[in-house]
């Protein structure tokens, strides 16, 4: 399908009800103290005499001006088929979501500043910039989404993805500053936090401390075995240290268990490679070994 | 478990509607005197009302009017006060008189209603649980065309339910798994999805189930005690039937108890309240009833739960277990790990412990391992898997060839209390059996001995017993303890007559005999072996030292051929030689004995025989050194130098080759001795050439060709190398016995004690079996010296003279012991070995001069003056030449010295004068002395 097609076809699936860039946007203004008005934002401000919010009620003719930084809330109109969202997810259309959902956020990219419901949208856009490998855009939403204290939940999962990008992206450096900030590198018992115990082992993973990372990535996939979220990239890591510390049979054990319970999934797709560099490893391990033999 | 279907009564409502045909009121209670549209219209009111037991009689009256009738109109009437009659009973509860209806209201025509009405009669038959007509209706319903979305949810909701009731597990996963994925009620949906996972279980359908356990597991349905029961089983039985994967991933599945009870009580609670909120609000009778009976199933799964026995660690353990079965050993670590930490005196948490440490070593956490294992020592030497524990380390330990480890876990062994068990003793035993060979091999004889002591002595009903006989005899040979050894090696054979070591023991037992002088015992030992194994692993050394016994035998005229023998048993050790080493020792040995008998065309053969049967495992250059001995003696030089410099520069870069260092030093002495001016310097030409093209690479043999020229060039040349080589701090990856010799040398002379230490490590470590391995004593001799360490000094020369006897470059070993007994004031010890010097003829020469001087020495200081004045006299008069008449002038001065002493002035100045006289010493730098002595005395 032609790309340009494609992508209006999905912003079609996403926007039914979103203005243009210039129009009025329905939203519902929240105040500190929970004092609210529905409404249209109709404009921006920014000057020397401060930041302000143009915000329309319709029942008086002029608009009403708000500093910016003491809007506690803004709740946008945004209308999204979940349903089809769900289903694009499920069948790894990652860049297709997230060319829809930039496109579905674009009107309200002005305000993108103040506190708004778009949260959990920006922290779907994080995961799949993860999960399409994009860490700088990962980075980017995770450090609003962990600087932002209104819902606990959001704001640790940017935490989560801004350790995941940094290690990913190689900046082991960076990586250990921030799980030392936020106190992930101690305590890392059987009954911490699996996101907790599957970050660091990340970590040690880059850093090749290999049994450092086995063992926390163990412990991940022994005391949390009924957190599918956790378990599948916990598995799938376990069987990149396994192959580290040359123990393959290990490693493609935990390869079969990957696809029996995961498949079409990542992991399972990226454990199916893992399988293949198994194999040649091998390979190169047996005719090393004889070689060995021989010269003996 | 009971389901209602959705939408039910909202359907029903919309066809009363349609079915209403006016809105007549009917007051009479006689419906055989209404018309047909007041009767229907008297029902609908009554329905509408929610008077269904009202409405019955009007419908039944209808119905028995317009049953008969044909006609379209007539027969949907029928059908449709049919449909509603039914639903009137329903709603009254008498559901078996509805389901009697709908099945005539299914015979006949119009069905407008047919998809509610299947629906309406399954949900009748829930009540009698009649499952297989619910299967059926729901079939029948699923058949029907172009159903919608509800029909189909409702119609696969009843269908999976009926065939999980009727246990046809396989069956009933698909229409649950369309229930579950279109329910729109949680609730519905978590116990389509319990029923999935039972089914799969029950058909054993893993792939299935374990696709489906991702998605349970990310809702509240993973809190259900029966699903979690139900996986626990399933985990138990396939565990048990050895099928670890699924019994794996089953069991991990299974959440602690705590937290189902927890997510029970939570959930009863927020039931419980909503019930008794909704029946204030007002809710069906059968609503509150379906709602109680759910809150009573929850908590009966939750008193099964809590009646069951703790399960968690047991899970927990198997799940280790199997993790480690399957070669996950890292989770099964931290499990294991986890329940020790949990209850470290447990059962299962010591249990864990030794898994844990199992596991340790497989993943090569030889340390955690370790020290683990000490900790559990430490804190529970009584604990049930002590010596398990320990004996697993040690174990470790011997197989990497950790002697100091194993040595090291003594007092481990010897501290593990008092038992009877026989496990525990049978364990002890095997410790002590290891200790014992940690010994052993670190060559601690005596300390390997006590242990075989220990188990013979301690542990009779231990299988080591026999073996320890044997062993505890090794150690007593090594240790040159024969009589002990053969008393061994005899019981070993007497008790064992099938035992392992039963042929080794009659080896052992011949070189003990031998080592005892028991010399006829000894072969009468090797032969009966010879006889007894012929093929056995040591006949070829039995061969050799019974070819030693011979060749040591003196041929007489009743036995003229002690030799021939000697050279028939080495030409078999060669033959039945499993070993290079067995092999090279008869041929070296049968190489000395032709050599006794000039036979070198002999030793020629052999050597070329022993390289030809073992090819590229021979002691190439040895024989080579060999051959080219013979081909001198045949005053063929050329060929042998020739031979020799091949064999050099073939083997000469590889440092393990010690016998090229034998042939460099045997071609110097041919050159000295064997060649002329011209052929010399041919030769040193070859080498220079040799050196000059060489392989940069080959850097061992560069500097063995660059030893061998200096040792060509003289002993000053070779000592001036020697010091270079110590200047350049060369790499002692590059040296081998030659080059180590002339640097220990030069250590010696420039007194460097660091080098001399360093040197001696390196030589002892490397070439223990070399001939001059002697350099190597000298040098740290000198440096016990250098420290004045006379005790050392004197350790150091005994080694020496253990390992090389009174060969002739061994004097001064002789000489510094002597002169050490003297620093210490032995003064017999010392004039003893001074002695000594004199009666090994390889010494004759300064050495013996030395000695002399130094006996006098020892008299002198013992107060003997005539003694030690006869002993300088002898000095003067036997060693005149020696050292440019050094030791004669020192004898003249010392005799001199000692005549004054004795107030003998006339006859200490003829001695001087005598001195002077004598042409061995009047040039000698002493006589310059003497002479101003002399004047002192007024005479010249």
């Amino acid at each position: 399908m032609n790309k340009s097609i494609l992508c209006l076809a999905l912003s079609g699936v996403f926007m039914t009800g979103i203005a243009a860039e210039a129009a009025p946007i329905k939203a519902k203004l929240i105040m500190p103290g929970d004092k609210s008005w529905e409404g249209s934002i109709v404009g921006r401000e920014v000057g020397p005499n401060g930041d302000w919010i143009e915000f329309s009620t319709g029942k008086s003719p002029r608009p009403i001006r708000l500093g910016a930084n003491t809007i506690k809330e803004l709740v946008f109109d945004v209308n999204i088929d979940q349903d089809k969202l769900n289903e694009m997810n499920q069948n790894r259309e990652y860049e297709r979501i997230i060319s829809a959902l930039d496109r579905a956020m674009a009107p309200f990219a002005e305000y993108s500043d103040i506190p708004s419901n778009l949260s959990r949208y920006n922290a779907l856009l994080m995961e799949l910039h993860y999960k399409t490998k994009n860490f700088d855009k990962t980075l980017e939403f995770a450090g609003k989404l962990a600087a932002d204290d209104r819902d606990p939940e959001l704001q640790e999962k940017g935490r989560i993805y801004q350790a995941l990008a940094l290690i990913d992206g190689e900046r082991p450096d960076e990586a250990e500053e921030l799980l030392s900030k936020y106190g992930w590198s101690e305590g890392l018992s059987s009954d911490a936090a699996p996101e907790k115990l599957y970050i660091t082992a990340k970590l040690m993973t880059l850093k090749k401390q290999y049994a450092d990372a086995m063992e926390l990535v163990a412990k991940v996939i022994a005391f949390n075995s009924q957190d599918p979220d956790w378990m599948q990239p916990a598995e799938l890591l376990c069987a990149e240290v396994y192959t580290e510390l040359g123990m393959y049979d290990s490693a493609e054990e935990v390869i079969r268990q990957i696809s029996l319970l995961y498949k079409n999934t990542n992991e399972d797709d990226l454990a199916q490679q893992l399988k293949i560099r198994i194999e040649k490893l091998r390979a190169e391990k047996e005719l090393n070994e004889s070689l060995e033999s021989e010269e003996v | 478990m009971k389901f209602l279907c959705r939408s039910y009564g909202h359907a029903l409502k919309a066809t009363l509607v349609a079915v209403a045909l006016s809105s007549g009121v009917a007051v009479a209670q006689d419906y055989s005197s209404m018309g047909i549209t007041d009767l229907v219209g008297s029902a609908d009111r009554m329905l509408q009302r929610g008077d269904y037991r009202g409405a019955i009689p009007a419908l039944i009256e209808v119905i028995n009017r317009t049953g008969p009738l044909t006609d379209p109109q007539g027969r949907d009437t029928a059908q449709t006060c049919r449909f509603q009659l039914a639903r009137a009973y329903y709603q009254v509860g008498d559901a078996p008189a509805g389901v009697t209806v709908l099945e005539t209201y299914l015979e006949n025509e119009p069905r407008k209603k047919e998809r509610m009405a299947l629906r309406m009669m399954a949900q009748g038959f829930f009540d009698t649980q009649e499952w297989d007509k619910i299967e059926e209706l729901a079939m029948r319903l699923l058949a029907l065309p172009d159903l919608e979305k509800e029909d189909l949810y409702n119609a696969n909701l009843l269908l999976g339910q009926a065939r999980f009731r009727q246990e046809k597990w396989a069956e009933a996963v698909e229409p649950l798994g369309y229930a579950a994925k279109n329910a729109k009620d949680p609730r519905v949906e978590g116990l389509c999805q319990i029923m999935i996972v039972r089914a799969l279980v029950e058909a054993e359908s893993w792939r299935e189930l374990f696709g489906w356990i991702p998605r349970i597991y990310r809702t509240d349905s993973k809190y259900d005690i029966s699903l979690n029961l139900t996986l626990m089983k399933a985990g138990k039985a396939r565990f048990e039937d050895d099928d670890f994967l699924n019994a794996l991933l089953l069991y991990r599945m299974v959440l602690p108890r705590e937290k189902l009870l927890e997510f029970a009580d939570v959930r009863i609670e927020k039931l419980t309240s909503k019930l008794e909120a909704d029946i204030k609000r007002g809710i069906p009778e059968g609503d509150i009833e379906e709602r109680r009976t759910e809150i009573t199933d929850i908590k009966e799964s939750k008193k099964t739960l809590e009646e069951l026995p703790a399960y968690e660690d047991e899970v927990t353990f198997r799940i280790g277990q199997i993790y480690a079965e399957v070669k996950r050993y890292w989770e099964g670590y931290v499990l294991f790990d986890e329940l020790y930490k949990k209850d470290r005196t447990s059962e299962i948490g010591e249990a864990s412990m030794l898994q844990s440490v199992l596991i340790l070593y497989d993943i090569s956490q030889v340390e955690r391992a370790e020290e683990r294992i000490i900790l559990y020592l430490e804190e529970r030497p009584d604990g049930q898997y002590a010596r398990t524990l320990l004996s697993m380390m040690e174990r470790d330990n011997l197989i990497k060839q950790n002697f100091s480890g194993v040595i090291g876990m003594r007092g481990y062994i010897e501290s593990m209390p008092a038992t009877q068990d026989e496990d525990e003793l049978s364990l002890q035993s095997d410790m002590h059996y290891m200790l014992a060979f940690g010994y052993f091999q670190d060559r601690k004889y005596k300390e390997a001995g006590e242990q075989f002591s220990v188990i013979i002595d301690n542990y009779k009903q231990s299988q080591h017993v026999a073996d320890s006989i044997y062993y505890r005899g090794m150690t007593f040979m090594m240790q040159a303890d024969y009589k002990n050894a053969l008393t061994d090696f005899e019981q070993y054979q007497a008790e064992n007559e099938y035992g392992e070591h039963l042929s080794a023991a009659l080896f052992r037992e011949g070189v003990c005999r031998f080592g005892l002088e028991e010399i006829t015992g000894a072969e009468a030992a090797f032969t009966k072996f010879i006889d007894t194994y012929p093929e056995d692993v040591l006949v070829s050394e039995a061969y050799s030292m019974r070819g030693d016994i011979e060749a040591a035998k003196e041929a007489t005229n009743e036995d003229p051929h002690t030799l021939d023998r000697a050279l028939t048993d080495y030409r078999k050790g060669i033959d039945k030689a499993t070993t290079s080493l067995q092999a090279s020792y008869a041929a070296f040995q049968a190489a000395k004995v032709y050599k006794l008998e000039y036979k070198w065309q002999e030793i020629i053969d052999l050597m070329n025989y022993y390289m030809d049967r073992w090819e590229e495992k021979a002691d190439v250059a040895e024989s080579v050194f060999w051959i080219g001995q013979a081909q001198i003696e045949l005053g063929q030089v050329q060929d042998a130098v020739s031979a020799y410099l091949s064999s050099i520069e073939r083997f000469g870069n590889d440092a393990e080759q010690q016998g090229v260092d034998k042939i460099i030093l045997e071609l110097v002495k041919v050159a000295n001795f064997h060649l002329s001016e011209e052929d010399r310097e041919g030769l040193a030409v070859k080498l220079k050439l040799k050196l000059t093209n060489i392989d940069p690479r080959y850097e061992v043999l560069r500097l063995r060709l660059q030893v061998a020229q200096a040792l060509l060039q003289g002993d000053d040349i070779a000592a001036a190398m020697g010091a270079e080589l110590l200047e350049a701090n060369t790499d002692l990856k590059l040296t081998t016995p030659a080059s180590l010799s002339l640097m220990c040398d030069a250590a010696v002379d420039t007194g460097n004690v660091d080098e001399m230490q360093r040197l001696y490590d390196y030589f002892v470590t490397n070439y223990e079996e070399s001939d001059l391995l002697w350099h190597a004593y000298r040098a740290k001799t000198y440096m016990h010296l250098a420290n004045e360490n006379d005790k050392e000094v004197l350790w150091s020369i005994d080694e020496a003279q253990g390992m090389f006897g009174a060969e002739a470059f061994m004097g001064w070993a002789q000489i510094i012991k002597a002169d050490t007994e003297f620093r210490m004031g032995k003064l017999t010890e010392a004039e003893a070995s001074y002695n000594m010097v004199m009666g090994v003829p390889e010494w004759r020469g300064p050495l013996f001069a030395e000695a002399m001087y130094g006996m006098g020495n020892c008299r002198q200081e013992a107060g003997d003056l005539e003694a030690a004045h006869s002993f300088y006299q002898r000095v003067y008069l036997l060693f005149k030449s020696y050292a440019d008449g050094d030791w004669a002038a020192k004898g003249y001065l010392a005799s001199a010295d000692i005549l004054l002493k004795m107030g003998r002035e006339e006859d200490a100045v003829n001695t001087l004068k005598a001195m002077l006289e004598d042409p061995y010493t009047n040039t000698n730098p002493l006589a310059e002395k003497v002479r101003a002595q002399l004047k002192k005395y007024g005479s010249q």
